[in-house]
């Protein structure tokens, strides 16, 4: 059952309130420099509100919610740029779990997951960032009972606070499996990518021989295994997508409150045209984005069928419009907008990121593409 | 007869059905390069047929023929799209725009005297723009002078559509020319057929007519004509409101879609590129085409929220600028896209089709067309200073 609009409303008032308090720009600029790069005690009260597991089912510990609802967290912890692990934890390795088909693996570490006790992410991007099943750049092999982990994933995101990952690999004949993996096992090294957006940490994973039981397979290697990333990847979609809706949101009403109050010419400058229309095209462009990510994760508590069309709208256009949004707000900052202390350049970096953190957008429109024509073109 | 009040699901079948019945094959092919004259022909054929049908005035009240809630009114909407049906563009104005101010400004009376005519066929025309008052609406010239129960209207209004097939007009005059430049404006309805009107054709851009200019001189109407009180004209003519503009552009948008760029995406099937490549596997093309085919999706978001919002009663007048301006800016940018693609091949005039609407599937005649979309009902820019005023409260 999602929540009613009334309770999403009351989900939305808590977490703008937490977060004005907890992840204000100070606290955020602190955060970012620590070993961490995120605050242990807001975590653990997003945990203990409940934020991690609204979308898990209440058998499973969790509040029978859906991803409609998560949405809102999302988009909070956009408006505020909150350094978290939420979209590793509680979207991709939470996520993944859920559609596991073994739950004997995937339930135990799942309850550990919703508790707080402990952090995941996924591993599915190649060492170029890329997503394809065959630009995949860890290899699996059989090791008697045992499976062994080879070669390196690129941009997972917050690797070194996890525990446990979940691993896409490719065999030597093509097949794709996807496993759990201990974040201590031995051969698997993590290393910082320093990214620009300081607010988002990704890393490089390489596996050097990891061995894996092979009952640590979330599903039968194959295509569940490649429909379950196919869905992870949405989930990534939707989620940043979300971020950045938070985010051009928060953009949009800084810039405009600016544009009221700063004075040149003996007037507030959002009197003038030029200006004005900036601040109007970030308006259209929000409403667009928000309506666009409100319809995406709603989808994604429907039927899985629609799930690649919803990935390829939404990273289509959210992500562009998001960073046009932040390109404007800093536009309209002019000077203020281009320092370090301002917030215009942290918002501009982590909508950068969330745009092209699961796929170009371009990418996505060919995968659009591929799928639809065909069926359009026979129309 | 399509009734409201069933089951949405019969609803749109019954739709479904009425247009295949109805909608004559190859209308399309049959119209293009039509003259203003067999426009006009066929669009009062069109009129009739809907008029027939049920689906002439969905969003009226049920005492007026209408009563489809909005959910049903979204399905009508999307199934006129898809069905092909002409634009109902000659009875456009009288439907969506001075119905509802009749609805929502006018007297007993004078709903009575004027909305049969509407469900009967009677053509109406919008007297708003002047030559010295396009964007600044407000500093109309037109005069009315009061004359014991009648007005003596003179002046000259532009861009008024259909006003030679019009039988009325809802007509913007100044009565008070000493107060401030809101304040002094009535809203008239004129018969068209009074003595002292002149209205001379105007071309637009992309080659039809339906566009004039008005001349009032000596013009004779009774002070029972009036809509509302007397300098108050401003408010009550602003225009379609929010909720009828939602299921307006709805349909656009669901024309845009399969007759805009997944007619693009059929038709680029038989498209050559220069190195006699097909169009459709072209990597640049199928990037741009997915690309509009995802903002059409992106429009019809804003637009199911909107109509959630109106759903709910939540007040929805800050969105209609937005929607306008989504719309109209993705209708353009698609129309030229897809004109560049299609080269020189795409310069070649195959005739103008006046009444399918803004996606003709004639590329560049629909990209000079959209700049209607750009301009009418507000140009974007005049839009854009509302959204940043009203919407962001940024000075004025």
């Amino acid at each position: 059952m999602t929540l009613s609009s009334a309770e999403q409303h009351e989900l939305r008032s808590t977490a703008r309130a937490l977060l004005g308090r907890a992840s204000t720009s100070k606290r955020v600029r602190e955060v970012v420099a620590s070993e961490a790069g995120f605050d242990a005690d807001l975590w653990k009260q997003m945990v203990e509100l409940g934020w991690t597991s609204i979308h898990v089912p209440e058998r499973l510990g969790g509040a029978g919610c859906g991803y409609a609802d998560l949405a809102v967290v999302l988009h909070e912890l956009g408006r505020a740029f909150t350094p978290s692990p939420f979209l590793a934890t509680a979207v991709l390795a939470t996520g993944a779990l859920l559609a596991a088909d073994h739950d004997e693996v995937a339930v135990p570490v799942l309850a550990e997951l919703v508790a707080g006790g402990s952090l995941g992410t996924v591993a599915f991007a190649s060492v170029g960032g890329s997503y394809e099943p065959a630009q995949r750049s860890v290899s699996w092999s059989p090791d008697g009972t045992a499976v062994q982990l080879n070669g390196a994933a690129g941009y997972v995101v917050d690797a070194a606070a996890s525990d446990v990952l979940v691993v896409a690999a490719r065999a030597v004949d093509g097949t794709t499996a996807v496993m759990l993996v201990d974040a201590t096992s031995a051969g698997l090294r993590v290393e910082r990518m320093q990214t620009i957006d300081l607010t988002q940490r990704l890393f490089n994973v390489s596996f050097d021989g990891v061995r894996v039981a092979a009952e640590q397979m979330l599903t039968e290697p194959g295509p569940r295994a490649e429909a379950l990333l196919d869905r992870l990847l949405t989930l990534g979609v939707v989620a940043t997508a979300s971020d950045a809706a938070g985010i051009a949101e928060q953009a949009l009403e800084s810039t405009a409150q600016y544009a009221r109050e700063r004075i040149q010419f003996g007037r507030p400058i959002g009197s003038f045209q030029a200006v004005k229309h900036h601040c109007a095209n970030m308006a259209v462009a929000v409403e667009a984005s928000r309506a666009t990510t409100k319809a995406a994760a709603t989808d994604l508590d429907g039927e899985p069928a629609g799930w690649r069309t919803t990935a390829g709208i939404t990273a289509s256009y959210v992500g562009p419009a998001c960073s046009e949004v932040c390109a404007l707000a800093m536009r309209v900052h002019a000077g203020i907008g281009f320092t370090w202390e301002h917030d215009t350049h942290m918002w501009m970096k982590r909508a950068k990121l969330d745009e092209v953190l699961f796929g170009r957008p371009a990418w996505h429109r060919r995968r659009l593409a591929d799928d639809m024509f065909p069926v359009l073109a026979a129309k | 007869m399509l009734e409201p009040g069933g089951a949405l699901a019969e609803l749109r079948v019954g739709v479904r059905h009425w247009c295949e019945a109805h909608v004559p094959p190859g209308w399309r092919h049959q119209q293009r390069g039509a003259d203003h004259a067999e426009l006009v022909e066929f669009l009062r054929w069109w009129g009739g047929e809907l008029r027939c049908s049920g689906l002439f005035a969905p969003h009226w009240p049920r005492e007026w023929g209408g009563g489809f809630s909005v959910e049903e009114q979204v399905v009508i909407a999307e199934e006129l799209a898809r069905g092909d049906v002409p634009r109902n563009a000659l009875f456009h104005v009288a439907v969506f725009n001075v119905a509802p101010t009749l609805f929502h400004n006018a007297t007993r009376e004078q709903r009575d005297r004027f909305l049969p005519g509407i469900r009967d066929g009677e053509v109406w025309c919008q007297g708003y723009s002047e030559p010295d008052a396009g964007s600044d609406l407000a500093s109309l010239q037109t005069r009315a002078v009061r004359d014991g129960d009648r007005y003596i209207v003179n002046g000259q209004k532009v861009w008024t559509s259909w006003a030679r097939e019009a039988d009325w007009c809802m007509l913007l005059v100044r009565t008070d020319p000493s107060e401030a430049k809101h304040q002094g404006i009535s809203c008239l309805v004129v018969d068209m057929h009074s003595p002292g009107i002149a209205v001379r054709p105007i071309q637009q851009a992309w080659g039809p007519a339906d566009f004039n200019e008005v001349f009032f001189d000596n013009v004779v109407i009774p002070v029972e004509n009036r809509l509302g009180p007397e300098h108050g004209g401003w408010g009550v003519a602003q225009g379609t409101l929010a909720a009828e503009r939602a299921i307006s552009i709805l349909e656009m948008t669901e024309r845009l879609r399969h007759h805009g760029i997944e007619g693009a995406i059929r038709e680029a099937v038989a498209w050559r590129l220069e190195r006699g490549e097909v169009a459709l596997d072209d990597p640049a093309v199928r990037e741009l085409l997915a690309e509009c085919w995802a903002e059409v999706h992106v429009v019809r978001n804003v637009l199911n929220q909107m109509i959630d919002d109106i759903i709910l009663g939540v007040d929805v007048s800050g969105s209609s600028s937005v929607i306008k301006v989504l719309y109209s800016e993705l209708l353009h940018r698609m129309m030229l896209r897809i004109t560049d693609l299609r080269g020189v091949a795409g310069q070649i005039d195959a005739g103008v089709l006046a009444c399918a609407g803004w996606e003709t599937g004639f590329w560049m005649n629909d990209f000079i067309h959209s700049f209607g979309w750009l301009i009418g009902g507000g140009t974007n820019e005049i839009q854009r200073n509302v959204i940043g005023e009203r919407m962001l409260g940024l000075p004025r």
